[in-house]
């Protein structure tokens, strides 16, 4: 009888120390990061791993560094990449990258002889199609070029 | 053949319901009898965790019958690994328990390493348990949150978030992602760690303790919960060692058995740590057991930063994703957050393995539910659900 009386009291006590620390945590600043009024740090995003890109070239930053040697294409789990050799040389013509179907899984940018390819960092892309994800890397590598130059 | 008007070699026809219909319907085809009631909790039920059905027959608020039904999160990773390389299995390893997806990727590389016959240079087995463990941690944290929820408690669960973040931070400088992780490769691992990963870990080991203490005074010692958890749901080393059950639950029922100590891999057997077991089989038991294997994990990595080896993350000439197995058969096991994680691995030395096998804890561990949830009132049947710590994508496969 005792016991249950103590054993009360120390749950109800217990009830208070919890109110107590939820109550702290009220007034504690906001964990979260309050997109878009806030973004996430740089240094927090370099790690991350966004849709492939390709590596700009040196010294001509529009020309890939990719030979087109179809290891990525072979090694991808999920058959996303269509590399095309061009008719000159051995330089791709198309270079396409399905992200619908990318597990982002680094095994063609681990295959790579060259180094042709890498992960982007773009977190905050957003398509309304599922064509809009078909991304065609060549193209963008020229268009990113062509903006800084 | 006329499957309806079927009358077997013995004369018996076929009732019309047992050749239609699953094996759980026809389980509950009966029917309720009097006074109680059939229900689905689930697949869409959130105290269910995931797309898992369980079909209850209820006495009032009593359960006559529990019955988990699978299937609706079925992904065939098991038939995946038979026409992918082993190399391009490994993304898989991430998805199939996307709470403690390094536990899966030791599992699958451990088996080829183990066929292939790879070693792993030291560095890289410390970055292993360092990634592993952060990542057990994580895992746990996330049932604490969800087990507390389906309690009824929902601030909890914003807390362990908050760590849970952390450790993603941590975890994604190395692997790059934040759920699906896949860091291991044959023969050592993709990332090396760099200062802001070291500095990072040291400074989140004394955070979670104390965070530990708050989570003792908010959820462990309050009243609610111990009224909820104690005494519900016991599962003695008999039902446990009966249905397989591995992980928390049978270290709960007294039994100190982890493969991390057991059989060991990598470099466990190089570290000091207790196996958390006891004190109770009910599900205040497993509860604690839980907590405490989170303080284990942070000894381990503790012991693992401070005497971190210098050298190379992956042999030289490593595996390439077109890489073949030799003929042969291996099987590795690792302890998940859940229990023993093994995948079993056969090969004729073609392109793809002839045959993997995932051994998932999560299956036998929900094996243990429709007996042990036989009786109990319906809200001490989802406490006991929660108990298990279910992830369902790791169950099904
Ligand atoms: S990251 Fe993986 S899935 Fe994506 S394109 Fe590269 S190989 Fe294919
Ligand atoms: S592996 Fe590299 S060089 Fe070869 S086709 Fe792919 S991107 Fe080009």
């Amino acid at each position: 009888m005792l016991k249950a009386i103590i054993d009360n009291i120390k749950g109800l006590y217990s009830l208070l120390v919890g109110l107590s620390i939820t109550g702290r945590f009220l007034l504690s600043p906001r964990q979260t990061v309050h997109y878009p009024r806030k973004v996430i740090e740089p240094e927090n995003m370099a790690s991350y791993r966004g849709p492939l890109e390709l590596v700009p070239g040196d010294p001509d930053p529009a020309q890939s560094r990719c030979i087109s040697c179809q290891m990525c294409v072979r090694a991808c789990p999920g058959h996303c990449l269509t590399v095309t050799k061009g008719a000159s040389g051995k330089s791709p013509e198309v270079w396409l990258y399905d992200f619908t179907l990318c597990c982002l899984c680094a095994a063609c940018v681990e295959s790579c002889p060259t180094g042709a390819i890498r992960f982007s960092h773009k977190v905050y892309l957003v398509a309304d199609s599922r064509e809009a994800l078909h991304l065609d890397l060549l193209g963008q590598l020229k268009s990113s070029a062509k903006q800084t130059s | 053949m006329d499957r309806l008007n079927f009358i077997n070699p013995f004369g018996v026809r076929y009732q019309p319901d047992m050749v239609s219909g699953d094996f759980y319907t026809k389980n509950f085809a009966k029917g309720a009898a009097e006074n109680t009631i059939i229900l689905n909790l689930g697949p869409q039920h959130p105290s269910t965790h995931g797309v898992l059905r369980v079909i209850v027959e209820l006495d009032g608020e009593y359960v006559i019958r529990a019955e988990p039904v699978l299937g609706y999160l079925h992904r065939m990773h098991d038939k995946m690994g038979e026409v992918k390389t082993p190399w391009q299995f490994l993304p898989n390893m991430g998805r199939v328990d996307y709470l403690h997806p390094i536990a899966w990727n030791w599992a699958h590389v451990g088996a080829v390493e183990m066929l292939a016959g790879i070693s792993v240079p030291e560095r890289a087995e410390y970055l292993r348990v360092i990634s592993c463990e952060l990542n057990r941690i994580s895992s746990h944290l996330v049932w604490w949150g969800a087990f507390v929820m389906d309690l009824g408690g929902v601030t909890p669960i914003l807390y362990a978030f908050e760590e849970r973040e952390k450790i993603n931070d941590i975890l994604q400088i190395v692997t790059g992602s934040r759920l699906t992780m896949s860091y291991f490769r044959f023969g050592g691992v993709c990332a090396d760690a760099d200062d802001r990963f070291l500095k990072l870990i040291e400074q989140f080991i004394p955070y979670l303790r104390k965070r530990l203490k708050m989570y003792k005074a908010l959820v462990t010692d309050n009243v609610i919960l111990r009224r909820r958890l104690e005494n519900v749901g016991p599962m003695g080393l008999d039902i446990c060692q009966r249905y397989g059950a591995t992980g928390p639950i049978l270290r709960a029922a007294g039994l100190a058995k982890d493969t991390r100590r057991d059989i060991p891999y990598g470099v466990y057997s190089k570290f000091a740590f207790p196996i958390p077991s006891g004190p109770t089989d009910d599900c205040y038991g497993r509860y604690l057991v839980r907590l405490r294997e989170i303080e284990t994990s942070l000894l381990i990595i503790e012991q693992a930063i401070s005497s971190l080896p210098d050298g190379p993350i992956v042999i030289p000439k490593a595996p390439k994703p077109t890489f073949k197995l030799p003929a042969g058969e291996s099987y590795f096991a690792v302890e998940g957050a859940r229990g023993q994680v093994a995948v079993h691995l056969v090969s004729d030395g073609g392109k793809t393995p002839y045959r993997v096998k995932l051994r998932a804890p999560g299956f036998s561990n929900l094996s243990l539910f429709a007996e042990a949830a036989r009786g109990t009132l319906l809200a001490d049947a989802i406490a006991i659900l929660g108990s298990l710590d279910l992830v369902i994508p790791e169950v099904d496969r």
